[in-house]
């Protein structure tokens, strides 16, 4: 057996996105601190270098609050207003100072025996989330001792290609990351709501979380392959699984021309025979508002609100949502923005205080979660209509069966549209979409596709969904195939159906933001792609080079195919032969027929 | 010197955000305001975070609050409104 095999760890994906890059072990800065002996005419220097110490500590904490403010919102900076009341805290500070005084101690031995015996009491605590907030103290002592020594907070030199590998980051480390260097993380603790997975969502780099003991089994410089949609990491990959993921992520677009990516476009894009393909954008954080105009997106095409429940299940006002979603409305502009409604339960909540189902996925979750627990979505549905008043909004309903959650849903809407009216308060036209990712929904695309005023696709469900495969689960990751037969006849399905009834369809999933999957959703007979925008460049692109004739004969091969492994290796083939230029033939494993 | 029987109604507790909050509140007296959970197992300076969360006060703890000085009134109904109102977090108790 080779030293170096390929070894893959299941965690749990919380951002998008796949990336191939190297190795950065992070730690979480263990020092070792020594006891000095302080000459008593030395000691009001120490008093003086503590003090020093804990002032700059304050002043980078003020400035990582102020940036987690702009990035993720005033909502996810709190975390550092309690380090800074911690380095506030006379318990800390005249406890740290009695003991340098009164022991002739050095400042570091000082606060580390002062937050060794914080710590003694947190650890008694039997509240788990209480109990946590001792990763608090540890991160401003961490702090506060790298200020004493002088140096600067590390994690800054970042290699280009660099994937962050930690036990746990804590806030402040993962703020003060220089992000345009950091392509991706993986780290053992955490879990969908913490603080560093909504951190990499908001910055749209991959992110997997919650791998156990994987960082001290990493090196840095390992090569390393981040799959945020699978939520696995592969370190060491073989040289075959190195060129499969790079045939789907590989098309250089660092610096697209300024054309490519200027808004004017309005965010349509034409293929070289003149197919209009709409491109939107999918957005959760306020991190990302920007991205929407800078990327030139057609309006947001998904807007995931369980943004706004990341803390831990727990739910806002209407008058909260109404605020968030009249900003996303204005910042989405003409086109408008797709709300989707809270997609609750399952993986989302795994963390929180309720009893866990056995079968999360095809549990209560999504629209069926707000059909069980109408006040949530009544709430909803009521800030989503009256910020309708304010710009273009609609709504998607998540995970739909069949017609029968379709009507049940909108007789909601029409309940609490007709209480705004008798309230007197304002209300603006929605219109009501589905999201197709259920096999059910499919089978039953044209039925429902008659009731609605757009379709959208959500891949990676329809995905787990159709081939009966937990996308969680590591044991069966050879079995969950984007690119299975099976899939491809359910999106031209679903698609044909939108178009029967004269709707529109898009795709919002993973897929769309992947070029060599955006081109075969083309030949499917997709012409509206919703994706994060940082993606979105990269896409439009490629479709602007490609012949949508040509996709729609290699996707009408691809629906033929038995297999997905048929499918890839057809793919490959079929790309590199007529569009060498995008997906040229040395970043595409040979054709390997006998699969 | 007044008192006033207090609940933590926020779902998480008094969780670092919660403290932070209240601690915030709590500086802006010039009383010395305690808080001491009715079991009689911790007791909390309201104007120290480390203090705050060592009282470990999940959903539905109860804690007297003690204020003392020449705004006591006021903090204490200053208190008693941040704690009343869960927060400032609208949690519905939705996912009970």
């Amino acid at each position: 057996m080779r030293e170096n095999r390929e070894i893959r760890y299941t965690g749990v994906g919380v951002s998008e996105g796949v990336v191939i890059g190297r190795v950065l072990r992070v730690h979480d800065e263990t020092r070792y601190v020594y006891r000095t002996r302080i000459e008593p005419d030395e000691l009001d220097r120490e008093l003086r270098r503590f003090r020093a110490a804990v002032r700059l500590a304050k002043r980078q904490l003020l400035s990582i609050k102020e940036r987690a403010e702009q990035e993720l919102g005033k909502d996810h900076a709190y975390i550092f207003d309690a380090h800074l009341l911690m380095l506030e805290d006379q318990k800390l500070i005249s406890d740290v100072e009695r003991f340098i005084s009164e022991e002739r101690s050095n400042a570091e031995w000082a606060l580390k025996v002062v937050c060794d015996r914080l710590l003694a009491v947190y650890s008694e605590i039997k509240d788990d989330y209480l109990r946590e907030r001792g990763s608090d103290i540890e991160d401003v002592v961490k702090r506060l001792l790298v200020a004493i020594s002088g140096e600067r907070p590390a994690h800054r030199n970042l290699s280009e290609d660099a994937v962050i590998v930690s036990q746990d980051l804590l806030p402040s480390a993962v703020a003060e990351l220089d992000l345009d260097y950091a392509r991706a993380v993986a780290t053992d603790t955490g879990g969908w709501t913490s603080h560093m997975a909504i951190v990499a969502r908001g910055l749209g780099i991959p992110a997997v979380v919650g791998l156990r003991d994987f960082y001290r089994r990493a090196r840095t410089g390992d090569t390393i392959i981040v799959d945020s949609g699978r939520s696995q990491v592969i370190l060491h990959p073989e040289p075959d699984t190195l060129e499969r993921y790079r045939s789907f992520t590989d098309v250089e677009v660092k610096h697209p021309p300024a054309a490519q990516i200027s808004a004017q476009d309005g965010g349509q894009v034409k293929t070289l025979d003149g197919l209009e393909v709409t491109l939107r954008a999918n957005v959760e954080l306020p991190a990302e508002y920007a991205g929407v105009k800078d990327y030139g997106a057609h309006g947001i095409g998904l807007y995931r609100s369980e943004f706004l429940l990341s803390r831990r299940g727990l739910l806002v006002s209407e008058e909260q949502q109404y605020t968030v979603y009249a900003e996303v409305a204005k910042l989405a502009g003409e086109h408008g923005a797709i709300i989707r409604l809270f997609d609750l339960g399952a993986e989302k909540h795994a963390d929180s205080q309720q009893e866990t189902e056995r079968n999360p996925a095809l549990g209560l979750r999504a629209i069926r979660y707000g059909l069980a627990h109408e006040e949530i979505m009544r709430t909803q549905l009521r800030a989503i209509l009256r910020a309708a008043a304010v710009g273009k909004l609609d709504i998607v309903l998540p995970m739909i069966a069949d017609l029968a959650d379709v009507r049940r849903a909108v007789n909601i809407l029409e309940e609490e549209r007709q209480n705004l009216d008798s309230e007197g308060i304002q209300q603006g036209p929605v219109q009501v979409g589905a999201m197709i990712e259920i096999p059910s929904a499919v089978m039953t695309a044209d039925k429902i596709a008659a009731h609605v005023d757009f379709f959208e696709l959500g891949t990676n469900d329809l995905v787990q969904y159709t081939l009966a495969v937990d996308r969680g689960n590591e044991d069966v990751a050879d079995w969950f195939r984007t690119l299975h037969p099976a899939v491809l006849h359910s999106i031209k399905r679903s698609i044909e159906a939108a178009k029967a009834a004269g709707i529109t369809a898009i795709v919002c999933g993973e897929m769309a933001s992947t070029p060599a999957y955006a081109v075969l959703l083309i030949g499917l007979g997709a012409v509206d792609l919703s994706m994060t925008p940082p993606l979105l460049p990269r896409v439009r692109l490629v479709l602007s080079q490609i012949d949508s004739d040509k996709a729609r004969e290699i996707a009408g091969e691809c629906l033929e195919c038995a297999t997905a492994d048929q499918v890839e290796n057809l793919v490959r083939r079929r790309f590199s032969t007529q569009w060498p230029n995008l997906f040229s033939p040395d970043k595409l494993p040979a054709a390997n027929d006998s699969a | 010197m007044v008192e006033r029987i207090l609940v933590v109604k926020c779902q998480l507790g008094l969780h670092a955000r919660a403290a932070a909050k209240l601690v915030r509140l709590a500086s802006q007296f010039q009383s010395r305001l305690s808080l001491e959970r009715v079991d009689r197992t911790a007791t909390a300076d309201a104007k120290s975070i480390l203090s705050v969360l060592m009282l470990a006060a999940g959903r539905g703890t109860e804690l007297r609050a003690i204020a003392e000085g020449n705004d006591e009134m006021e903090a204490i109904i200053a208190l008693d409104g941040l704690f009343d109102d869960g927060f400032g977090e609208n949690d519905h108790g939705a996912r009970s």
